[in-house]
């Protein structure tokens, strides 16, 4: 077991990207060899020790026994732990976009508030965000057919719009609230949202989304089915979207 | 600039040189017979030296291109590479930007390259596309066969008229030859139908066949460099391998203006499908080929199917969107008044699928089964039936029955019961290859004294692979060709070094070359075709006829070939 | 001098890209314009030119050479670690191609006014497909044209008469009255006024109004609540059947859908509904663009990077990430620490977040005109009016690429210029690669 620790120096307003950050990457590397390894400042290139101070404690190779753990204003850091695929990153504080998008393994916790994209194509592992998350959750890219398609997002606070963009697999859960159009173009997978949601489901073709606690403008497209009992709790039932062609395989149980 | 290239294993079918070991000679932008002390002398070290690729039908620049990648950034961020010394920064894998397609095709050894469909309104965007896309000779074939004004003449068979619409077109849009794709269907689409090639285009009182009859006739009239140039009717159905040969048969007794074919039939592939439906489809290649084998009018290019997440793109809207409701991914459709339309969409073809491997065995059935090479140029009908960066492994497929074999396994078994492909035994060798990447299609362009071959005086354009034909077994080694086609060891375009071991190094503008029909023929009936364009204008169009033609500002590189028949 | 009619002029304004100007140039000035609407004749004419080029030295303007600017300019561009290059709408594509060479030359975001226009309805597209048609084709077929959350009859003025209403085409003779105009919107506009049917909608229920209409053509009816966004149902089923039995129907799309809440999915919405529609008939889209050559942008920047807009260069190659390289999300962010304004006019059309951010940043404008983004801008490089001082390429809204005529001569130096001469001057400060 490793554990790896970097500290953002200071504050910064341009942003980093770093999907070289991740336990695949700097498992088994010296304090010197991460300080080097590369991250992209704007449009210059830079390495790790300019942003970071670096401590390793322990030792070994293996990503799966190898945690990161961030420190300082990472608000301005991009691309976290980007297609890991284990080990574990804790990110004490807010974090930028793309947290773990392409995420196939391992485990990030995102202390505070994680900017738009966390878990964006994300095919395995665990993000859990303890603050509040931005908008595409689990997302597609632009133009993609498929967003999220395996393993689990746990947002305990708010999260933002279009939350499970075209989700195919996997689970996103919303403690709190969420914007408008969450699982939109769901072709499967789960969404459970504690609070509320705006529009949820919109053209979703597959899949199950519960919204607990009540929904904003329900969408015209989905069809009453009765009541049904989740966790002890009285669901409505809808099937739908059937706008899409009138498909309408999708679930929305709704509190 | 004069280069001298030794020790080079030569293939140039047009001159009958068959993997030769020869000097070739380079002064300024043409080969030549010799040079003496000349300024770089390339050792090729017993490689293979062959002419600089020709690409008779690609989809690489204009509306429909661009609108691919628009519709697809999913696509864009595929093919990405950073911008270098020289080169601009690439992007995509089926729809790449301008600077991709360049580089990628200079690096695999092509030097011309034809954009297959321009729709005449919307031209001067083909050629803006053309003005960044660096290195290549280029040219553009104009869409000229669902224009309402060769509809109605078809009709009345008033071809000297037509032949000044032609003419009067391919000046105004700057255009190398006639593109007829779906004659009639694509008009029926303005109301969402298709026609097939009997059938009355809807409002006007003619049919397909008659529109194709009628240009045939008109381009060897005007003596065009190429012939027409179609994407028959019916595209993509089961069972139009009739409506193919029937098409073929209609233009069997035009004579052709010089030595070629009187009509090439594009992504043949597409078009040589049996059964009724998509549960009993099956090829019909060995039909296809049969016909073209006995015949000398026609020439094909393949259109070859590899499996792989494409885009495609056509003027055929119907088809596209009938292809669309298969999938239901996404749709772009862009009909452009009084001329044609266009549809695009994603297709991900699988060796799983049934269809999509009887459509891949299709493709190389043909290639096999026709027996001259001569007749039938090599394409992917980019980027429809696959990117043309597969053509390496496409040419492993063809020299290979071991390759074929292995891939066999992982496809589909529909292909061991409805294609023909595992039954075959033929191997192409290197001279097929060539001839059918390089003196075939120039020849069917009508280029054959200029593109496609090494002989002195044509230019200067060539590749050397990292391949030694004479010790090597392309039976075999299928993996090698796959490797080494992609990148050359040199690419030489107009007597410049713009590829050295795989890289870029010289980035020139490459030419447009466009045609101006004049003569008795084009110009005849021109005054009162004229009358009957400026009622189009008038009343139809949405653009000024004053500010409808091509400025001369949009074509810095082009080069007028002017054909004149009295 | 005699006065001298030129024909046949490209007007600069709009998306309309009306072709058939007249303009009337007396002594190498334009003294009258004829047949365009009076947005396009005000472009046309001339107004508020910037005069001269201008550097801001404590708080104030100084009148500099063109010189002084490009130096300045290339200085603060070849420094800087996250340029933005913001605009590109209102001026050829020329000038746009150039601009992706400096952007690409300095690791730049490059972005357009669609970012704050029509980059939803892009979005959209990226998300569903573009089934459109040229405007010539709405001209000679089109029985039923539906305008949802636009308004022509002031911001297109010509549209209806050129192209989509009153015009007389092939199949429809008899111009206004073989065709249907239906207005969605929120409020009853003028072109509401002269439209055949007005749907009055309620703000930001665009995308419940297209589920409700595709549930409908699915043959859902019965699931749709009896009001859809103050819609009644009666109504939208009414729509669906108008649609459905027309034989040639077009929705031209406006801002009043892109701005609202859903934003691109309301267009991925309507996008599939016009796909679906062709199941039944032939039914077409056309996005209502703003700025004449915004089109333009997009394509040039898309066959040159392989993306529309919002394109980032910092890594080398191109990344496009709305909501992340789009011009107000990196502003809001303060992530941009120089911005050049071209041809498009932010200090009008941002949020006041974005607009603080730009003030405290080094701020290049080139323009012809003076306007809000002036007020800001720390350098200011006036250049000719593109369509009227320089010719060049626009794209309709429809994608039909016209060249604009020069009608005049100027002293100006044009975008192009302007551009080429940053750009030699940055290569040149990064060591001439």
């Amino acid at each position: 077991m490793s554990t790896i620790t970097l500290s953002m120096k200071q504050s910064i307003t341009v942003p980093l990207e770093a999907e070289n950050i991740t336990p695949d990457n700097l498992a088994g590397k010296s304090v010197d060899e991460i300080k080097a390894v590369t991250v992209y400042h704007g449009n210059s290139e830079a390495v790790i020790g300019d942003f970071f101070d670096v401590t390793v404690e322990g030792s070994g190779n293996d990503p799966a026994s190898t945690e990161i753990i961030m420190k300082g204003d990472l608000t301005r850091v991009k691309r976290i732990g980007e297609g890991m695929s284990a080990g574990s990153i804790v990110i004490e504080g807010d974090c930028d976009m793309h947290c773990g998008a392409f995420m196939r393994g391992g485990k990030i916790t995102v202390k505070g508030n994680a900017d738009a994209w966390a878990g964006r194509e994300m095919r395995g592992g665990e993000i859990i965000i303890e603050g509040d998350a931005g908008n595409y959750v689990g997302s597609a890219y632009r133009g993609e057919l498929t967003g999220m398609r395996g393993g689990k997002i746990v947002v305990e606070g708010n999260a933002g719009d279009y939350i499970g963009e075209h989700i195919g697999g996997g689970e996103i859960i919303v403690k709190g609230n969420t914007g408008v159009l969450p699982g939109l173009s769901m072709t499967g997978g789960k969404i459970i949202i504690e609070g509320t949601a705006t529009m949820p489901g919109g053209e979703m073709t597959k899949g199950e989304i519960i919204v607990k606690g009540g929904i904003i403008d329900m969408l015209p497209g989905f069809k009453f089915e009765g009541e049904e009992e989740v966790d002890g709790a009285t669901l409505k039932k809808y099937t739908g979207d059937l706008a899409v062609r009138g498909t309408g395989k999708g679930i929305l149980l709704v509190g | 600039m004069t280069i001298l290239i030794k020790n080079g294993v030569v293939f140039d079918p047009a001159q009958g040189i068959d993997g030769e070991k020869m000097d070739i000679a380079i002064d300024g932008d043409k080969f030549v017979e010799d040079v003496s002390s000349p300024d770089e002398v390339i050792d090729a070290g017993g490689r293979m030296v062959v002419p600089g690729g020709v690409e008779l039908h690609t989809h690489i620049a204009g509306g429909k291109v661009n609108a691919g990648r628009i519709m697809r950034p999913e696509d864009g961020r595929k093919g990405r590479i950073p911008r270098g010394k020289l080169t601009r920064a690439c992007s995509g894998f089926s729809v790449l930007n301008t600077f991709a397609t360049a580089y990628t095709y200079a690096r695999m050894g092509y030097t011309t390259t034809f954009e297959a469909a321009m729709p005449p309104l919307l031209a001067r965007h083909t050629h803006e596309e053309f003005e960044d896309t660096p290195i290549t000779d280029k040219g553009a074939l104009v869409l000229l066969d669902n224009n309402w004004m060769t509809i109605e003449y078809a009709k009345s068979g008033d071809l000297d008229k037509l032949a000044a619409y032609v003419s009067w077109m391919s000046e105004a849009s700057k255009a190398y030859g006639i593109k007829i794709v779906n004659p009639g269907g694509t008009e029926a689409w303005g109301w969402g139908k298709n026609c097939s090639i009997n059938d009355p285009v809807p409002g006007f009182d003619v049919t397909p066949k008659e529109i194709i009859k009628a240009l045939a006739q008109v381009n060897e009239d005007l003596g065009l460099p190429h012939s027409i140039h179609i994407h028959c009717n019916d595209l993509g159905h089961p069972g139009n391998f009739e409506t193919t040969i029937e098409t073929y048969e209609a233009v069997k007794d035009i004579k052709p203006s010089s030595d070629r074919q009187v009509m090439h039939a594009t992504h043949t592939q597409f078009h040589s499908y049996g059964g009724s439906n998509w549960g009993d489809f099956e090829s019909k290649a060995d039909e296809i080929a049969k016909y073209i084998n006995k015949n000398d009018h026609i020439t094909i290019d393949l259109g070859v199917v590899m499996f792989c997440d494409t885009t495609t793109m056509t003027a055929d809207g119907p088809m596209e969107y009938s292809l669309h409701t298969l999938s239901r991914r996404k749709w772009s459709n862009h009909d452009v008044e009084l001329e044609t339309g266009s549809g695009i969409i994603p297709v991900a073809y699988s060796p799983k699928i049934g269809v999509n491997a009887i459509q891949w065995a299709i493709g190389l059935e043909l290639a096999l089964l026709i027996t001259d090479p001569w007749k039938m140029a090599l394409t992917t009908d980019h980027p429809n039936g696959c990117p043309f960066t597969f053509y390496p492994e496409i040419i492993a497929l063809l020299m290979s029955k071991a390759k074929r074999e292995s891939m066999l396994e992982t496809v589909s078994e529909a292909v061991g019961k409805r294609a023909l492909i595992a039954t075959i035994d033929r191997e192409l060798t290197w001279s097929d290859i060539i001839t059918m990447t390089r003196a075939g299609p120039a020849k069917i362009l009508g280029m054959s004294d200029t593109k496609g071959s090494l002989k002195v005086g044509a230019d200067a354009d060539l590749a050397i692979y990292d391949i030694m034909p004479e010790s090597f077994d392309p039976t075999k080694d299928y993996k090698t060709i796959e490797d080494k086609l992609m990148r050359t060891v040199y690419t030489i375009k107009g007597g410049e070094i713009v590829v050295r071991d795989g890289e870029i190094t010289a980035t020139p503008h490459g030419r447009t070359f466009w045609v101006n029909p004049a003569g008795k023929k084009a110009e005849a009936a021109r005054d009162g075709m004229l009358e009957d364009l400026e009622r189009m204008f008038r009343d139809y169009y949405t653009v000024s006829m004053a500010n409808y033609p091509v400025q001369d500002e949009y074509i810095p590189h082009g080069v007028e070939i002017r054909t004149e028949v009295n | 001098m005699a006065a001298e009619t030129v024909s046949n002029v490209v007007c600069p304004l709009c998306g309309c890209l009306c072709d058939d100007i007249e303009v009337i140039v007396e002594d190498g000035k334009i003294s009258n314009v004829k047949k365009a609407c009076p947005l396009g004749k005000n472009k046309i004419m001339g107004h508020d030119r910037i005069k001269a080029p201008m550097i801001r030295e404590n708080g104030e303007f100084k009148e500099v050479s063109y010189d002084d600017v490009i130096e300045k300019s290339a200085q603060i561009l070849a420094q800087a670690k996250r340029p933005l290059l913001y605009g590109w709408a209102s001026l050829i594509c020329e000038a746009q191609r150039k601009g992706v060479e400096l952007a690409e030359e300095i690791g730049a975001l490059i972005d357009t006014t669609a970012s704050v226009c029509h980059g939803s309805t892009v979005v959209g597209v990226q998300g569903r497909g573009a089934p459109g048609c040229t405007l010539g084709e709405i001209k000679n077929r089109a029985d039923l044209v539906i305008y949802w959350g636009c308004n022509p009859q002031e911001a297109h003025p010509r549209h209806r008469a050129r192209y989509a209403h009153s015009v007389k085409g092939m199949y429809r003779p008899n111009g206004k009255n073989d065709r249907k105009v239906f207005v969605i919107d929120v409020r009853e506009t003028k072109t509401a006024k002269v439209a055949d049917e007005f749907v009055k909608i309620d703000p930001g229920y665009d995308y419940m109004a297209f589920s409700a209409l595709r549930t409908i053509l699915a043959g859902h009816a019965d699931v749709v609540p009896d009001t859809v966004g103050g819609v009644a149902k009666e109504k939208l089923v009414e729509m669906v059947d108008a649609m459905k039995s027309c034989e040639f129907g077009v929705i031209f799309g406006g801002m009043g859908l892109t701005h609202t809440r859903c934003r691109y999915k309301n267009l991925e919405n309507v996008i599939s509904l016009v796909d679906e529609l062709n199941a039944h008939t032939k039914f077409t889209l056309i996005p209502m663009r703003g700025h004449y050559n915004v089109n333009g942008s997009g394509h040039s920047l898309a066959w040159l990077t392989g993306y529309p807009f919002a394109i980032d260069f910092s890594r080398g190659y191109a990344w496009y990430n709305p909501g992340e390289t789009t011009s107000n999300d990196l502003l809001m962010r303060r992530e941009v620490d120089a911005m050049m304004a071209i041809a498009g006019d932010p200090g009008a059309h941002f949020p006041g977040e974005s607009l603080r951010h730009m003030a405290k940043i080094p701020l290049i404008q080139i323009d012809p005109y003076a306007n809000p983004t002036t007020e800001l801008a720390d350098i200011v490089i006036p250049t000719a009016v593109s369509g009227v001082e320089v010719d060049g390429t626009a794209y309709r809204m429809d994608g039909v690429p016209i060249r604009t005529r020069k009608v005049v001569e100027t002293e100006y130096l044009t975008d192009e210029e302007v551009l080429e001469r940053i750009l030699t001057r940055v290569r040149e400060l990064k060591g001439g690669n």
